[in-house]
Order: C-alpha cells, then sequence, then structure tokens
C-alpha cells in the first residue's frame, strides 16, 4: 500500500499550471499568414526565414489531412481554435535564478534542474512556445559543441546549420511538417564537431503550460564526423479540458562513422495530440538510433525514420508505447534503405489497456541495386482487458535478391497462469500485472539510460493501476 | 449456348454505354425476370461508382493501370463455357451457370445479397455480377462425401475481349468434398481479361477442400474475387498455384461465422519476365474459437512483381481465436520486387495472434551445395524454388494431387 501512495503523488507530477495572462508576445487565436510574419517578426528573423515559413503555411494549407489511412479522430483538430504562439518575452537564462519565477517553479516540480546536477551534460527547458532555460557544461562549449535554440541556431551559426535545416524533412513532407515549418518556435538545435563523443546526454524538457496551445518546436541535430551525442527529451502539459496539439519536426544528420542515439520519454497529458515527424540521415558507418517511449497524449502519431544513405550505415528505433482508455498511440519506424551493407532493426512494444488502442505502422524499403541490405522487425502487443485494441500495419518493399527482410509479429493476452502463479506468491493481482507488464517491455527498458528506466517502470506501474478487477 | 441473332458486330463498346447495356439484356433475353432484375441493378450500381480515389490503401503498390478494363470494354461474343466433371448423384448439383440459372434457380436466389470480399475491385464484382456469361453452380446435399474430385475448366478470353464469370458454391452440412479449377487459355497469343467471381458457403461441420491452378498465357489479365461464409465447425482449405497471366489481382475474404471454424489459405506464385501478382486477403473471425492460417509464398524472376497484403481482424466477439499470416518472398533477380503489408486489427484478448513476412534471395551455401555436386546454376535453383514451395502443395494430402501439383510449377518454370 505504501508503493501505491508515492505513486499517486507521482501521477500528478504534471497536471499543475499557473495562470498566464502577462505573456509578452501573443500571437492570437488561429492562424493565418500574419499570425506567422508576427511570429518571424518577435524573432526578428531573416527574410529567408520568412519566405519559407510562409510557403510552409501555404502547403499546409493545400495538403489534406492524411485520414485515408489515418485515424478519423485527427478531423477534431480544430486548427482556429488554437494559440500558436506564446511567449513572456523570455530570452534563455544560463542560470535558474534568473528564470523568471513561476517558470522555474514549474520545472523545480518536474525535477529538472535536480536532473541536470545529476547527470547532463546540458538542458533546455521550453515553456510553452520559448526556451526558459537552457545550458550546457563550460567544456564541451570549449570543444566547439553548440546546443541553441532554431532562432540562434539560425541567426549565429548560419554556415552549419542552414545547410541542413529542413533538408531531411522537407514542408512538404506531410501536412503536419508544413504546419511547424510555418509555426516554429523552440526546440534545439545541436552540432558536434568532429571526433567530439559527448559522455553524458543532453536533455531538453518541453512543457505546454496554456489552454489551447499549440507547440511547434524545432529540433536539428548534426553530429560531424565521428562524433558522438546522446540527446533526450521529455514531455509533459497539465490536463485541460480542450485540446492541445503539439507538432514537432525532429531532424538528425549524422555524418561519417557519426552516432546519435535520440531518446523521447512522452507524458503528454489526455488531452494532447501528439503529432511528430522525426527523421534521421545517416552516412557511411553512421549509426542513429531512436529510443521512444510513448505514455500519454490522446492521439500520438509519430513514425521515427531512418535514411540509410551511407554504406554499412545502421538505423535502429526502439519504442515502447502503452495506450490507455481514450488514447491511442499510433507509433511505428520507416527504414529507407539507400545504400548497400546498411542495416536497420526495429523492435516494437506496446500495451493496449482498459480502451486503449495501439496500433503499429511501418515501411521498409530497399531498392535492387543495393547489396546487402538486411532488416528486421520484430512487434509484440499485449492486450490487457476484452476491450483493448492493436492493430499492426507494416508495408514493406524489396527488390533486388541479395537484400533480406524479416518481419515478426505477435499478439498476446497476460497469461492467468503467470498471474496466478505471482498471486500465489502473495502479490495481489494489479502488482501481478504491472509485474507482468514490467517483464514484458523489459528488454527495451534495458536499453534506456538508468535514470529513466526506473521513471518508466514507475509510469507503467501508474498506468496499470486500476486496469484489472 | 444461347447465341442470339440479336447480337451483331454493331454491338457498342463500353460497358458505362447504357446502348451496351441493353445489347446485353436482349442477347440473354431468354433468362427470367429476377436474373435480368438482378443483372440491372448491378449494371446500376456499377455506373455510379464513384470514381477512383488517387490514394487508396488497398491499392498501396499496385500499379492500377495495368489491372483496368480501359482496352478490354468489350465482352467476348461466345464465351466459351466452364466444362464441369461428371458426377452420377442426386445428392449433388454441379452445372453450369446458365444451366442453373433455367434449371435450379432456387440455388441462385442468394445471389443479390452477395457482397464480394471488398477489397478493391469493387468494379470487377458489379461487372461480373452484371455481365457474367460464363461460371458454375456446385450445391451438395447434407451429409455427402465422396473420395474423386470435383473438376472444372475455365478458358480466358481471346484478344482484348473481357469474360465476366460467377460459381456459386454451396456445401450443405456436414458434407466433404474436393473441388478442383483449371484456369486456361485457348491459345498463347490472346490478351484477353478472364474475372472471376465465386461465392462460398460452408455449412456446419462440412469441408471443402479447393485446388485452384491458373495458367493463363502471359498475355492476359486474371482477377479472380472470392468471398467464403464458414459456418460452425466447418473447414475450408484454400491451395492455389499463380503461374499465368500477365497480372493477376486476387481478393478473398473468409469470414469465420461460425464457431470453431477453420480457414486454411495457402497460396503459391511462381513469376516470370514481367508478371504481376497482386494479392489481398483478409481473415475475419466474426466468432469465438475460430482457427485460421494462411501462407502465400512468391518466387520472383526477371522483372515479377508481387504484392502481399493480408490482414486479420478479430471482433470483440471472437475470442479464443487462433489466427497465423505469413508471406514468404523469395527475389532470384536484381529486378524482382517484393511488396509486403502484413495486417492485423486485433479487439478481443483472448487471442493466439501473429505474423510473419519475409524477403530474401536464395542460400548461398544451399545453392553451392547443388553446384559442388554436378547440377547446373539454373537447374540448382528450379529445385530450390520446387523445395520452396513444397510445404504448400503438400496440403492437399492426395498424393496424386500433389504429384501433378508439382509436375504443374515444374514445367512453368521450363517456359
Amino acid at each position: 500500500m505504501i508503493k501505491t501512495s508515492n505513486i499517486e503523488i507521482d501521477r500528478e507530477k504534471g497536471n499543475f499550471h499557473y495562470p498566464t495572462s502577462d505573456y509578452a508576445f501573443d500571437a492570437g487565436i488561429g492562424l493565418s499568414e500574419d499570425v506567422v510574419k508576427y511570429i518571424s517578426g518577435v524573432k526578428n528573423e531573416q527574410d529567408w526565414i520568412l519566405d519559407y515559413r510562409l510557403k510552409a503555411h501555404s502547403i499546409f494549407k493545400k495538403k489534406p489531412m492524411p485520414t485515408h489511412w489515418a485515424s478519423k479522430d485527427l478531423e477534431n483538430i480544430d486548427f482556429d481554435v488554437i494559440r500558436y504562439y506564446l511567449a513572456q518575452g523570455q530570452q534563455p537564462s544560463r542560470t535558474w535564478d534568473d528564470v523568471p519565477e513561476d517558470i522555474k517553479n514549474t520545472f523545480e516540480r518536474l525535477g529538472i534542474p535536480e536532473q541536470e546536477r545529476k547527470f547532463l551534460a546540458g538542458v533546455e527547458a521550453q515553456f510553452d512556445s520559448e526556451a526558459a532555460y537552457s545550458r550546457m557544461k563550460e567544456d564541451l562549449e570549449k570543444e566547439g559543441v553548440i546546443f541553441v535554440g532554431p532562432t540562434e541556431g539560425l541567426r549565429d551559426h548560419p554556415e552549419i546549420f542552414k545547410k541542413w535545416f529542413g533538408k531531411i524533412i522537407p514542408s512538404s513532407d506531410n501536412k503536419f511538417s508544413a504546419l511547424n515549418s510555418a509555426v516554429f518556435s523552440g526546440g534545439s538545435f545541436i552540432y558536434v564537431p568532429p571526433g567530439v563523443k559527448l559522455a553524458q546526454p543532453l536533455q531538453a524538457y518541453f512543457r505546454i503550460n496554456a489552454e489551447n496551445f499549440g507547440q511547434f518546436e524545432r529540433t536539428l541535430i548534426i553530429a560531424d564526423e565521428g562524433a558522438e551525442i546522446t540527446y533526450m527529451e521529455g514531455c509533459t502539459a497539465p490536463k485541460f479540458e480542450t485540446a492541445t496539439l503539439h507538432s514537432a519536426v525532429v531532424e538528425l544528420v549524422a555524418l561519417k562513422g557519426a552516432k546519435i542515439q535520440y531518446i523521447t520519454v512522452q507524458n503528454w497529458s489526455n488531452n494532447v495530440f501528439n503529432l511528430v515527424t522525426k527523421r534521421a540521415m545517416a552516412e557511411e558507418e553512421a549509426e542513429v538510433r531512436w529510443i521512444d517511449c510513448n505514455i500519454g497524449s490522446r492521439l500520438t502519431m509519430k513514425y521515427p525514420g531512418v535514411v540509410l544513405r551511407g554504406r554499412k550505415a545502421r538505423g535502429e528505433v526502439l519504442s515502447i508505447a502503452l495506450a490507455n482508455d481514450g488514447q491511442h498511440q499510433d507509433t511505428g519506424a520507416k527504414m529507407v534503405h539507400a545504400a548497400s551493407e546498411t542495416t536497420s532493426n526495429v523492435i516494437a512494444k506496446s500495451v493496449s489497456i482498459g480502451e486503449g488502442r495501439s496500433s503499429y505502422r511501418g515501411l521498409v524499403k530497399i531498392p535492387g541495386h543495393l547489396k546487402h541490405c538486411k532488416n528486421n522487425t520484430e512487434c509484440d502487443a499485449l492486450l490487457i482487458n476484452s476491450e483493448s485494441q492493436t492493430d499492426t500495419y507494416p508495408a514493406i518493399a524489396i527488390q533486388g535478391d541479395d537484400n533480406s527482410v524479416q518481419h515478426e509479429a505477435s499478439v498476446s493476452k497476460v497469461s492467468a497462469e503467470q498471474i496466478f502463479y505471482m498471486q500465489q506468491r502473495g502479490l495481489n493481482e494489479s502488482e501481478a500485472m504491472s509485474l507482468y507488464v514490467n517483464g514484458f517491455v523489459n528488454d527495451l527498458i534495458r536499453e534506456f539510460p538508468m535514470e529513466y528506466s526506473v521513471e518508466l517502470k514507475r509510469l507503467i506501474d501508474l498506468e496499470m493501476e486500476g486496469s484489472v478487477g | 449456348m444461347n447465341s442470339s441473332t440479336t447480337h451483331t458486330k454493331n454491338m457498342p463498346i463500353g460497358f458505362k454505354s447504357p446502348d451496351f447495356f441493353q445489347a446485353f439484356s436482349d442477347k440473354r433475353s431468354w433468362e427470367p425476370g429476377w436474373m435480368a432484375d438482378f443483372r440491372k441493378d448491378s449494371w446500376n450500381r456499377f455506373i455510379s461508382i464513384p470514381k477512383a480515389k488517387i490514394k487508396d490503401e488497398r491499392w498501396r503498390f499496385s500499379p492500377r493501370a495495368r489491372l483496368g478494363y480501359s482496352d478490354h470494354d468489350q465482352l467476348i461474343q461466345s464465351p466459351k463455357q466452364t466444362t464441369l466433371s461428371e458426377h452420377d448423384s442426386d445428392k449433388i448439383v454441379f452445372q453450369s451457370l446458365d444451366q442453373a440459372i433455367l434449371e435450379n434457380p432456387s440455388l441462385l436466389t442468394k445471389l443479390p445479397s452477395h457482397t464480394g470480399p471488398q477489397l478493391g475491385l469493387e468494379e470487377t464484382f458489379l461487372l461480373a455480377s452484371s455481365f457474367a456469361e460464363s461460371g458454375f453452380v456446385l450445391n451438395v446435399a447434407k451429409g455427402f462425401s465422396e473420395e474423386e474430385s470435383f473438376v472444372c475448366n475455365h478458358t480466358a478470353p481471346t484478344k482484348n475481349y473481357s469474360l465476366f464469370q460467377q460459381n456459386v458454391i454451396t456445401i450443405e452440412p456436414f458434407s466433404e468434398i474436393t473441388l478442383i479449377e483449371y484456369f486456361d487459355s485457348e491459345d498463347n497469343e490472346s490478351s484477353g481479361i478472364l474475372s472471376n467471381l465465386s461465392h462460398i458457403h460452408i455449412g456446419e461441420g462440412a469441408k471443402l477442400t479447393r485446388i485452384l491452378v491458373q495458367r493463363i498465357n502471359r498475355k492476359s489479365t486474371f482477377h479472380h474475387l472470392e468471398k467464403v461464409e464458414l459456418s460452425k465447425n466447418s473447414n475450408f482449405t484454400n491451395i492455389s498455384l499463380q503461374l499465368g497471366s500477365a497480372q493477376t489481382r486476387i481478393e478473398s475474404r473468409g469470414n469465420i461465422a461460425g464457431e470453431g471454424a477453420e480457414f486454411n489459405n495457402f497460396s503459391l506464385s511462381l513469376g516470370h519476365d514481367k508478371q504481376l501478382f497482386d494479392q489481398r486477403t483478409i481473415q475475419h473471425h466474426i466468432a469465438p474459437h475460430g482457427k485460421s492460417n494462411l501462407l502465400f509464398k512468391n518466387a520472383l524472376l526477371d522483372q515479377a512483381k508481387s504484392i502481399f497484403s493480408g490482414l486479420i481482424k478479430v471482433d470483440p466477439y471472437a475470442q479464443n481465436t487462433d489466427s497465423f499470416q505469413t508471406n514468404r518472398n523469395l527475389l532470384l533477380s536484381k529486378d524482382a520486387e517484393a511488396d509486403s503489408l502484413p495486417g492485423l486489427e486485433i479487439l478481443a484478448n483472448e487471442v493466439k495472434c501473429s505474423h510473419g513476412a519475409t524477403t530474401s534471395k536464395i542460400d548461398d551455401q544451399e545453392l553451392f551445395y547443388l553446384q559442388s555436386r554436378g547440377i547446373s546454376k539454373s537447374i540448382a535453383e528450379k529445385l530450390i524454388v520446387l523445395g520452396f514451395f513444397e510445404d504448400i502443395v503438400s496440403q492437399c494430402g492426395n498424393s496424386k494431387i500433389v504429384e501433378s501439383l508439382r509436375n504443374e510449377i515444374s514445367e512453368s518454370f521450363n517456359n
């Protein structure tokens, strides 16, 4: 019982917000060209960025919703009631002391400064549209590592970022990447110089505080030749009555021999539409690994991809999704092989609880002129209750006589025998269920950094609570 | 039969033209009114089909234009009828569609309520309902079983013509038979479209094993639509050999509508040249305690292409379902292509479901082993492909049939 009460406190961890009438910059409600111009103006952007935004805005207006394959729930998003830009005029502070009181309190309650002291090499904390805090250890700065927001990145380091910005995911990729390209604000632009290996992860924390708000952060990570970086992002929002939209674009560039590991723990509240486009490009012998964990949100649609462009490049997606009542976790992976001897691996595990629905959508593509490409995909789904739903929709397009692909998926339910066994040993049914689910995802959770895997196990315990009996 | 004198060379062209339909109705004026009404209804639905959407998941990866009727919207004037083996028993009806319309209309009363597989080719479904001039009706009375197989031969039309067929197969409770269907062409030069639509109903505790051998010439198009309704404790096993045609589209729906029913769907395709095999299936579990198993194997040479799109759907009520789906593709050339879309939609929790899809080339070691024993590379490849298909061929149990199927594949490989 003691354990349960601990958990109760945690569940409400993200569910609070401070009244926000004093935003210095507010683009108003709804989307128009003026809103796009307003955002660009606030940021004092160069003309090419404004042009890029306006072009993306017109693409967004033209593109239909992808409801011919995706959930009809998308039609419930009302783009006209969303606020696209809200900021208190804050510049990212270098110390927590300079962060405005209410924002600082928010992140204190979420435990970000504490985590930073403990195990992070750098932190950026985004509050609604802009970062409130951004700091990285000084020795990394000396080595030439850049860790800034998109506004600073494109303004101060155009020679590095302009070349890749919008190249991995063009505005026209899909309706939501177009939306993000039009109104993006906040996010991380990171550059790791050749040969620099970051021993500790960089972290960004995204927080939605205002109601009816849309968060559109933009992330671009470039790991130069032989560089290595681990990046983590976390997200929360309070539980509002109305729907909130989070639509990010994340582009990763791993140059020759570089390694990027990108870890997401998404714990949005159940009113958030989480529609994110994530894609990486891996050059020769580079390695990109997406570790993606989706616990919160109302509807998540996210299919991290890797374009394997150089010989011997490797892509990996490890994904965990938990869908509870009222949630649809529509996640997956895309592996596009564009060079010989490339390999990719996808392991996706999903748990559907109550009336929750989890879907896996995948794409694996290998053209015929390539040699020795390999893909392995495994999807396992666990159904807890009789109303739970799971779907699997992979698409595998393979040409040529020198490549091999295997895909396997299975659906199972919790074994009554094993639950009975645990109950025999004195666990109650919900503890047994929790242990079972933790066991189901355990081999993936082990891949996470320690602090995260502990947190994840706790979140799973939470979600499992009250799911039986 | 009944080729009418009103039918002349001046028959209007185009399935959508009212004159065309009128001319067709005149040609079939010997039919009873209920059949004419059914055709008219179907044709009216056909002409009001909305324009195809550009993005339709049911057509993903499919070169749709290759499967259309645009160059073929004319019916063959005197279609070759399906020929059937003879069976001397009053417990069975096994006759051509035309004969059944006149002699056993009661077996066709359900025609208007059939919905077809609904996996993308609504056009073919409605055209076959409107213009079917060939096909067969098989009705097996309760408690009948026979060792000897029922055999029917279908013939594809010649020179840019289309032929539509409709088959109605009803196996009444506790009967057990084997049906073999052959699809051939009259010659090797013609390039028509054969569109075949089957409605299969398996009664309680009944069992149907159906073997399908498709060896139409490599210029023709083949559409095969099939919906199987399985009652309580019934069993349907399909073993298909897709060897011929330039392009084939298969749509197969198995509804496990009765408790404890079992649906086995096995198919192999051997692709040469630019052959296309576009295969769409669904295993729909409506009732509890059902079993289904699907295995589709494609071996592709030259520039051949296969698409496999399969869905296992388990309704909330269909608890204790075991359902499996496997797609294996063997690519033997660098221009061959295999696309896989295995899908699961599971709404019940007491289930065992899985799917697997693999695409690979021939194992170098296996090839080397055979070559080192003096077997030429091309023969070694053929042997390996025959071995690859063996687990499908061997499913039909009867050793004589197994042997003949092996020969079919072997012959197709040589051509």
